[in-house]
């Protein structure tokens, strides 16, 4: 009596005419035509530079498709960065924490500070929206407090091997990226936790109803996006060897603009890692190019605000195919 | 043109019908939705489309209203032939639909409501209220409304009423065919009369009426005609006064259906579920109760008398404030659903699409939802064992769906029903809550989920049954309990349970003491 008949298959197979392959193949598009205008531009070592700058916003890409998969969204990351670069330098150079120590530290307040975003939207039920606007200024706010407008420099030769080092010859945090990305990719794709986000983006009620531990998994996925930022904090620190709290001011944006070019719904319930690692690597690489082959700042900008309009509009469109054949 | 009609029915001529649609033809990727539909509604006539979920009525019904346009075949609206290519086309050509889903805005009045989008203008475009108002009212006249003013807000009125507004806004459109998905189905019996008086009026007025329900009792009211489907082809047509019940359901299903209510008596055993004094305000007061193994507990009452409140409850999801659970005889917390399910206590709800199913979803990710633990190893989800739950679960419940991959919210009714409760089966429970357990669903659906009732029950599952159907809570329940305003008012024995005992007890009126006293 069940009725399984065989399954409709539409005239493209279906991984031609994900979102995410489209736009790989739209960067590659790009790719060739920067590397036409500028002979600079395709070589490694050029590329791997770009790993080199990608990553700290890339560490935070990984959290942040979590949340907006559950419909969320949390803008104080780039405040957590400051937030936890300046602890990192504070205790190093004021509390006389050793470095080490004074890592984790930095990267335990991030913990804490995403844990707190966590505990008010899940517990009060502050929209994420207006609680991390409000922890956007608070933690920016923390930072300066606590640093008095002084940087921190001087750290030992060790320190910047993360920020400026290689292993292998590739850049080390590129490692520590590439490492991010395969554990956040299988965790979303393949495990009961991915599939939480998932069914609390479709329909949050249902998943409550359900019996799946929906605060709980919200509290993970903000806790994460801070720890995430604690990380970024220390890669940022170590590449550029100074400590200021304006540190990661604006990362919010860039972030979430690689994690919806990459095909994640900002209404939640879609989206994938592969594709944000792909909007991350095309922004980047479309800032890079565009700079060598001699476009101003201001242009750049405006390419890039392009780019995602037309992403957007080609997502859409996709879907609007998908409804028909579904 | 309404008064043409009129005198040509007083002339007792043969009325030109007023919608006819021939050899409707629909196809969606892998389903034939319809093949070679045809009927036709004249005017003053209310014709019932019968036939199981996924029988095409929706797909009949959304070309009508011009939401798909049909592969094949013509539609007539007053002998004229027209093409539907958007609802606002079919509204332009008379056609209002009233869907199961009222669209209705909540924050707006009753006035403002009815005429949305087409609200009377005064001078310079502005709208004029007082014009609005009065139109309101005249329509309220005319069809005998006196309790509901044009200024209430839309979210503070009862179901009944919001279906009334509905209708309102069909008058005000001139509507003269009027499409009304299962309207009843959230109704109370007192609304379900009073939609009917309406109903009555709107035929006198020569408006037809396509009228879509799972009820046979109300087909037999007040339809003229009924249109049976079955997989998406026409079975026949028949005038209800030269029909039965029985011989519809025998066309809708292609079989006979024995008895619609099989329960068999099984020994009952321990205690599953003991609730004593739960308080959860302010819909739980102080509720005790006590449900045994193989034992199915009807519960009874109006909608709104705390029923579902209740058993939301129980299962965590408004924990209770004070009162004990004890499950299998040990005290328990159950602060979320998570702990519930854990305890062995499954809850069907009643609302499907939100609470029940993840829509956008696949139909394998929705039958693992509630028992992913199972299907895990360290977290990981192992997707051969998923895909044999999800296919032990079709086959069970003789799911019609393209295939595992098929996303659930465009499955029917029925089908989604039966993923909801096949979900919670599949994580082996030991108390079943269910919550309207086949409201909106067709007859050989709901015989189905009643057979499997008692085959669950049988095997030494508890059951707690929320139910508004009388019928379906006297024929399945070993025992009823009543509610009302957020108490237990009385308790019956399979043998005191008579309708009009029940029944009055819900009510609250006489009765209801002689019930308590039993």
């Amino acid at each position: 009596m069940a009725v399984l008949a065989p399954e409709v298959r539409s005239a493209a197979p279906r991984w031609l005419i994900r979102h995410e392959t489209l736009l790989a193949a739209i960067l590659l598009v790009a790719l060739v035509i920067l590397g036409l205008f500028n002979e600079r531009f395709l070589t490694v070592d050029n590329l791997l530079n770009q790993g080199r700058l990608m990553t700290e916003v890339g560490l935070l890409a990984l959290p942040m498709t979590f949340i907006i998969i559950t419909g969320g969204i949390d803008l104080s990351v780039g405040s957590i960065v400051g937030l936890c670069a300046i602890m990192l330098g504070y205790s190093w150079k004021n509390l006389g924490f050793p470095l080490p120590l004074a890592i984790a530290f930095a990267i335990g307040v991030g913990g804490v500070a995403g844990f707190v975003n966590g505990l008010l939207i899940t517990r009060i039920r502050v929209p994420p929206l207006i609680m991390t606007i409000a922890t956007l200024a608070l933690y920016r706010g923390l930072a300066e407090g606590i640093s008095q407008a002084r940087s921190v420099r001087n750290y030992p030769e060790w320190f910047f091997f993360t920020g400026q080092g290689e292993w292998l010859g590739v850049p080390v945090q590129l490692w520590i990226l590439l490492v991010g990305i395969i554990v956040a990719g299988i965790a979303l794709d393949r495990t009961t936790f991915g599939r939480t986000l998932y069914a609390i983006g479709n329909n949050e009620t249902a998943a409550r109803f359900s019996g799946l531990p929906v605060d709980r998994v919200k509290l993970v996925v903000y806790t994460l996006s801070g720890l995430a930022a604690g990380l970024s904090a220390w890669v940022l620190v170590s590449r550029v060897t100074t400590t200021r709290s304006d540190m990661g001011s604006g990362y919010e944006l860039d972030v979430i603009a690689a994690v919806v070019l990459g095909g994640t719904s900002i209404f939640g319930g879609v989206g994938t890692i592969w594709g944000t690692v792909v909007g991350l690597v095309m922004i980047q690489l479309l800032k890079n190019g565009l700079a060598l082959t001699g476009v101003k700042g201001d242009a750049t900008i405006i390419v890039i605000g392009a780019v995602l309009i037309a992403s957007t509009l080609i997502a859409s469109s996709l879907h609007g195919r998908r409804e028909v054949a579904g | 043109m309404n008064e043409a009609r009129n005198a040509l029915m007083r002339e007792g001529g043969p009325a030109a019908p007023l919608l006819a649609v021939a050899g409707i033809e629909k196809s969606f990727p892998g389903v034939r939705a319809l093949s070679g539909v045809s009927f036709e509604v004249a005017p003053g006539e209310v014709h019932a489309l019968l036939g199981e979920n996924g029988a095409g009525k929706s797909t009949l019904i959304k070309i009508i209203s011009g939401v798909y346009q049909p592969d094949a075949g013509t539609i007539h609206v007053d002998g004229r032939p027209l093409r539907l290519d958007s609802p606002d086309d079919a509204r332009r050509a008379g056609i209002a639909t009233i869907y199961q889903e009222l669209l209705l805005f909540r924050d707006l009045t009753v006035a403002e409501n009815v005429f949305m989008g087409h609200a009377p203008r005064g001078r310079g475009g502005r709208l004029d209220w007082k014009a609005m108002a009065a139109k309101t009212e005249a329509l309220l006249a005319t069809l005998e409304i006196v309790d509901l003013a044009p200024s209430r807000v839309v979210g503070s009125l009862s179901v009944g009423n919001r279906q009334r507004v509905e209708i309102l806004r069909a008058l005000s459109q001139d509507a003269q065919l009027l499409i009304m998905d299962e309207p009843t189905a959230a109704l109370t019996e007192y609304d379900v009369t009073r939609l009917f008086d309406i109903v009555r009026r709107l035929k006198s007025r020569g408006v037809g009426i396509i009228y879509i329900s799972h009820r046979m009792d109300e087909i037999f009211q007040i339809a003229d005609r009924v249109t049976v489907l079955r997989d998406g082809a026409q079975v026949g047509t028949r005038r209800v006064a030269e029909t039965s019940s029985a011989e519809l359901v025998q066309m809708m299903v292609g079989r006979q259906i024995e008895s619609l209510f099989p329960k068999v008596a099984v020994a009952v055993g321990a205690p599953v579920l003991e609730v004593r004094d739960l308080v959860r305000r302010p819909m739980t007061r102080s509720i005790s109760l006590t449900v045994r193994a193989g034992e199915i507990l009807g519960l009874a009452g109006l909608v709104g008398s705390g029923r579902s409140e209740l058993a939301q409850t129980i299962f965590g999801v408004t924990p209770a404030e004070s009162g004990e659970i004890l499950v299998s005889g040990e005290p328990v917390q159950i602060r979320a659903p998570g702990r519930a399910r854990a305890l062995g206590i499954a809850y069907v709800p009643e609302d499907r699409a939100t609470q029940g199913l993840v829509r956008p979803m696949n139909v394998r990710e929705n039958f693992s939802l509630a028992s992913l633990a199972r299907v895990a190893r360290f977290g990981f989800i192992d997707s051969a064992a998923e895909t044999r739950l999800a296919e032990t679960g079709v086959t069970r419940f003789r799911v019609r769906a393209g295939s595992l991959d098929q996303v659930v919210g465009r499955l029917s009714g029925g089908n989604q029903q039966k993923i909801v409760l096949g979900k919670w089966l599949a994580n082996q429970p030991k108390l079943l809550i269910l919550d309207e357990p086949t409201r909106g669903i067709d007859v050989g659906a709901k015989a189905e989920i009643h057979r499997l009732m008692c085959e669950l029950a049988a095997q030494g599952l508890a059951i707690l049954m929320i139910s508004s159907e009388l019928p379906e809570v006297l024929g399945m329940s070993d025992r009823v309990l009543v509610m009302r305003e957020g108490r237990l008012v009385a308790e019956f024995s399979r043998a005191e349970a008579t309708p009009e005992a029940v029944g009055a007890a819900m009510m609250g009126s006489q009765g209801a003491d002689a019930g308590r006293a039993a």
